[in-house]
């Protein structure tokens, strides 16, 4: 299995709380474990190796998807829960319990984060992280301090191969 | 009281004795306020306090546009008691808890912002008070309405120079009042934070309105003209062959006496004067209003300040205030290039040569003694500046220091490269560099060239390259061939909206035939690169949308052509008009802006403005169609400016970057509690759509924020052309860049005629078979469904105090 917890370098937030830095493994059993799980993307899900992968990761974990960005063009056609938000406006409402969620079923309590800037993902996460109980899981290719459980700053490759184990383990 | 006021008056019984007072304290409001009767009704609150707006206003609107906290940081470091940890929203040793303080985090950079224009705006007017005597009256184009943000705010109508100094003196007692809430042990609730910042935004279009109209009446920049000349902007315009004097930051008292000197002895057409920031924007509007041939250039955006100076182009660069990087005198000093600081606010640990001799000065920043020196006398620094740079010419010219780098250079820069992957790590864009490296180590430097239009400048990069590569200037070569290219056209900023515009366009603002304004506004610190305010501009104009702009994004909105061969402000008119492109001027033309929306409000919608405030956001809020756009706010201006333009009711969405503002104004568009208003024909309650469903948000994309600013425009009081020009526009850009219909289109119909003409049987069906609503197919009639009622005579309003028989 690819290590994918080795690079955890701070970047844009700081203060004493940081992700717990996890592998694919760690990873699967997370998400297979919620009861309510959303699978959030950014713009950056639309390159085609990405797309795939996440496709393939709502697919097999029968997860629905918050399009967030311009990202819900690459979804329209997949056969999958796909709907927009703007990822500030979800990142508040994730944290109101009374959230009718997309579907009008209520609130999350795990998301899990892919492919977005990572100054961004973690400003919208500090809000989640402190004010909410909701669990973010991030599986992109940069280390998300503000999340619950994060890969490690990894190269593009080592990514695609930490997504590819995480769908054969979902 | 003391009822006297200023003037000078002489004790005769004490012979050879004169008492002369300049100024008693609060006389002069006391005065304006006697004149202030005179012109007309007045509103209930003029000269506000901290908590004038709170109750009224202010916390009607965060009931609805919840604040939205998101930390840039777990701790408060701000006082003896910590390090705190606050996580979690854990209470620190003062008992200030997370939410608390970072309403305080954000509040401060809105007072900061506030600051910043209100002591520009008071340099200004000291300064051109002291030229042209108080009396100087304000000639600012075809306009009763002067002065909204001051009438608002104050309750005054000044029509001089002299009669700006009470409103001026209030913002400053103001700005006082607030900073010291921030002091450990003060305000501890974030909701009061966010009231307070509200407050300082309102204060800060006053600041902005002082700094603007005193300049554009005492320097004869364009007045409200739709037809303000056409400037020549990018570094590609600069002609290297002529010596070059560069200036930087916001304030253009001094490139004034730069701008005369040269005039004074014919140099105009011997050398370059060109700026980056506002006070290039301003420069260009100098005894503009006459339409005389312009010369001076914009260069670009506060992104653009290391890069000009990589270029080794400027012979000599000026700084004033605001905007302004900490690193340009070592920068300079690297190529030769004096720095001239002309303002007390940045001088840089330079030696004051106020008192010396001109020539001797001259002679010794030529000589490299000294990196720079601190000029604040006017006359000595227009004469210095543009002697120096035509000594410094030759000299760096044979030292080589205007020459870019070799491609010989260029390539031992790239093959020092370790691929260690740091630089991406610390560069705020998230920019490949590694990637691109790795191409230009092949030869291909199409991926660094690549880099240049998102690249924002700030060398963080090189900060961290242990092989010690300039990799700014290192995209800078590969790009130059862009660069040399880079020539765009801005229009001269041309003040505010005249009251005749504002009448010809209200109508269509108020019932929504024009389906919005978008004010295009900010810094640069884009998540996707400059380019992208063409687009988003370009996409509203095509669309008739009124387009305004100001500042950095006005620039960058002029900086890029068709496949003509035209810029946006080339392609469409100036003025206040449905597919119009305004440029309004520089950063504090922010003033006009809002101004524009309030004078809707009072011209149009006949509302009382002075000391008014709620009332005219009021109106604002439900009836006009404006949303703004800080795509790259980066500085605590764009805090205060957006904060100003939110109480006033108008939205903005910002870039990704701003996340770390620390904090939003969203709606819950699923709380129907949360959309209700009253009908101030009855004070009955009446229902409305979510819209605007936000006051301040991010986007992540400029292909996102197209759609969300669309369909901010959306207002409860559209008429039902007006709701279903704005729908079709909405559900359009939604489909283009989102994909799909969106999913809330229905909330916002009342009845049939609301829908968009071309897909109406379309949606009449969706509305039947998906949302069940009754539909009488023979008369094509919406019978039920719709939460929200049409009424074409309906008056909503957020203020009970408004309804007849409150």
């Amino acid at each position: 299995m690819v290590d994918t917890t080795k690079n955890t370098k701070l970047f844009t937030s700081y203060g004493v709380t940081t992700s717990k830095a996890i592998n694919p493994d760690m990873a699967a059993k997370m998400i297979s474990k919620a009861k309510r799980p959303l699978l959030v993307v950014g713009t950056g899900v639309l390159r085609p190796e990405i797309l795939d992968r996440a496709v393939k990761i709502a697919k097999k974990a029968n997860l629905p998807i918050a399009a967030t960005g311009s990202s819900l063009h690459g979804f329209l056609d997949k056969d999958v829960n796909a709907k927009y938000i703007n990822v500030h406006q979800l990142g508040f409402y994730l944290t109101d319990p009374a959230w009718p969620g997309l579907d009008g079923k209520g609130n999350y309590d795990t998301i899990i984060v892919l492919e977005f800037k990572k100054y961004y993902i973690n400003q919208v996460l500090s809000g989640t992280k402190n004010f909410s109980k909701v669990k973010s899981i991030s599986i992109g290719k940069d280390y998300v301090q503000n999340a619950t459980m994060s890969f490690g700053t990894i190269s593009r490759e080592e990514h695609f191969v930490a997504l590819d184990e995480l769908i054969d383990l979902l | 009281m003391s009822k006297l006021t200023t003037g000078s008056f002489s004790i005769e019984d004490l012979e050879s004795v004169q008492i002369t007072i300049n100024n008693v304290i609060g006389a002069a409001k006391e005065a304006a306020d006697e004149k202030a009767k005179d012109l007309g009704p007045l509103g209930p609150t003029t000269w506000p306090g901290l908590a004038t707006y709170r109750d009224d206003w202010n916390f009607k609107l965060l009931a609805r546009y919840e604040p939205v906290i998101t930390p840039m940081c777990d701790q408060c470091c701000y006082c003896t008691y910590g390090p705190c940890d606050l996580s979690n929203n854990k209470r620190g040793a003062c008992g200030i808890d997370m939410l608390g303080h970072n309403g305080r985090e954000f509040f401060l950079r809105v007072i900061t912002g506030t600051a910043c224009h209100a002591a520009h705006g008071r340099h200004l007017l000291d300064h051109l008070i002291e030229v042209f005597g108080e009396d100087l009256p304000l000639k600012l184009g075809q306009s009763d309405v002067l002065t909204p943000n001051i009438t608002i705010t104050t309750g005054q109508r000044p029509m001089t120079l002299g009669e700006i100094k009470p409103a001026m003196e209030y913002t400053e007692e103001q700005l006082t009042q607030l900073l010291a809430t921030v002091h450990a042990g003060q305000e501890a609730a974030e909701i009061d934070y966010d009231s307070k910042a509200l407050f300082s935004g309102s204060l800060d279009h006053v600041g902005m309105e002082i700094s603007d109209i005193v300049q554009i009446a005492a320097l004869d920049f364009p007045k409200a003209d739709p037809e303000a000349p056409l400037i020549e902007m990018g570094v590609g315009t600069i002609d290297k062959e002529k010596p070059f004097l560069c200036v930087i930051g916001h304030n253009v008292g001094g490139v004034t006496y730069m701008m005369d000197y040269m005039e004074e002895h014919d140099l105009t057409n011997k050398m370059e004067l060109g700026g980056l920031c506002c006070t290039a924007i301003d420069l260009t509007r100098y005894k503009e209003a006459d339409r005389r041939a312009p010369y001076t250039k914009v260069i670009g955006s506060m992104s653009q300040e290391l890069k000009i100076i990589r270029t080794g182009l400027p012979d000599v660069i000026v700084v004033d205030e605001q905007c302004v990087r900490g690193d340009i005198v070592p920068e300079a000093q690297k190529l030769g290039i004096p720095v001239i600081a002309s303002n007390a606010k940045i001088m840089y640990g330079l030696p004051n040569r106020d008192a010396q001799d001109v020539d001797a000065t001259i002679e010794e920043l030529k000589s490299g003694a000294i990196p720079g020196a601190v000029i604040l006398d006017y006359d000595k620094l227009g004469e210095i500046a543009v002697r120096l740079t035509q000594v410094m010419h030759p000299i760096r010219e044979a030292a080589g220091f205007r020459k870019i780098a070799s491609d010989e250079q260029m390539k031992e820069w790239v093959d020092k490269c370790a691929d260690c992957g740091s630089c991406y790590l610390v560069c705020p864009e998230e920019l490949e560099i590694p990637e691109a490296m790795k191409h230009a180590k092949k030869g291909d430097y199409s991926y660094l060239e690549d880099l240049h239009d998102q690249c924002i400048g700030c060398r963080r990069c090189e900060q961290v390259c242990k092989k010690e590569i300039p990799i700014l200037s290192v995209i800078e070569k590969a790009a130059q061939k862009i660069i040399a290219e880079e020539k765009g056209l801005i229009r001269a900023g041309r003040g505010q909206v005249s009251d005749a515009e504002i009448r010809a366009e209200g109508l269509n603002l108020v019932m929504g035939t024009t389906p919005g304004i978008i004010a295009i506004i900010g810094c640069p610190n884009y998540g996707d690169g400059a380019k992208s305010v063409y687009y988003i501009a370009e996409e509203f104009l095509k669309r008739n949308f009124i387009v305004v702009g100001t500042g950095c994004g006005a620039m960058d909105m002029g900086m890029y052509k068709d496949e003509n061969g035209q810029t946006l402000y080339e392609r469409f008119p100036g003025g206040f008009q449905s597919g119009g492109l305004v440029n309004i001027g520089s950063c504090v033309s922010n003033a006009h802006i809002t101004g524009a929306a309030q004078k809707v409000a009072g011209i149009f919608g006949g509302r009382t403005m002075g000391g008014n405030l709620a009332e005219i956001a009021d109106y604002v809020l439900n009836r006009v169609g404006a949303c703004g756009l800080a795509w790259g706010a980066f500085s605590q201006k764009a805090a205060s400016i957006g904060t100003g333009c939110n109480i006033y009711g108008i939205p903005a969405v910002l870039g990704p970057h701003s996340s770390k503002y620390r904090r939003a104004l969203i709606a819950k568009n699923y709380d129907d509690e949360k959309w209700k208003v009253y009908d101030a024909r009855n004070g009955e309650e009446m229902n409305i759509p979510p819209a605007p469903e936000f006051l301040l948000i991010t986007a992540e994309t400029w292909q996102e924020a197209i759609p969300m600013m669309a369909k901010a425009c959306i207002r409860p009081s559209d008429n039902s052309m007006g709701r279903s020009i704005k729908l079709t526009h909405w559900m359009e850009l939604h489909e283009k860049y989102i994909g799909g219909m969106p999913d809330d289109w229905w909330k916002f119909i009342r009845t049939e005629a609301d829908l968009p003409l071309a897909k109406r049987a379309d949606l009449m069906k969706k509305l039947e078979g998906e949302y069940g609503w009754e539909i009488d197919w023979k008369r094509k009639k919406i019978i039920s469904g719709p939460k929200i009622k049409f009424d074409v005579s309906a008056q909503p309003t957020n203020l009970k105090r408004l309804c007849k028989g409150a």
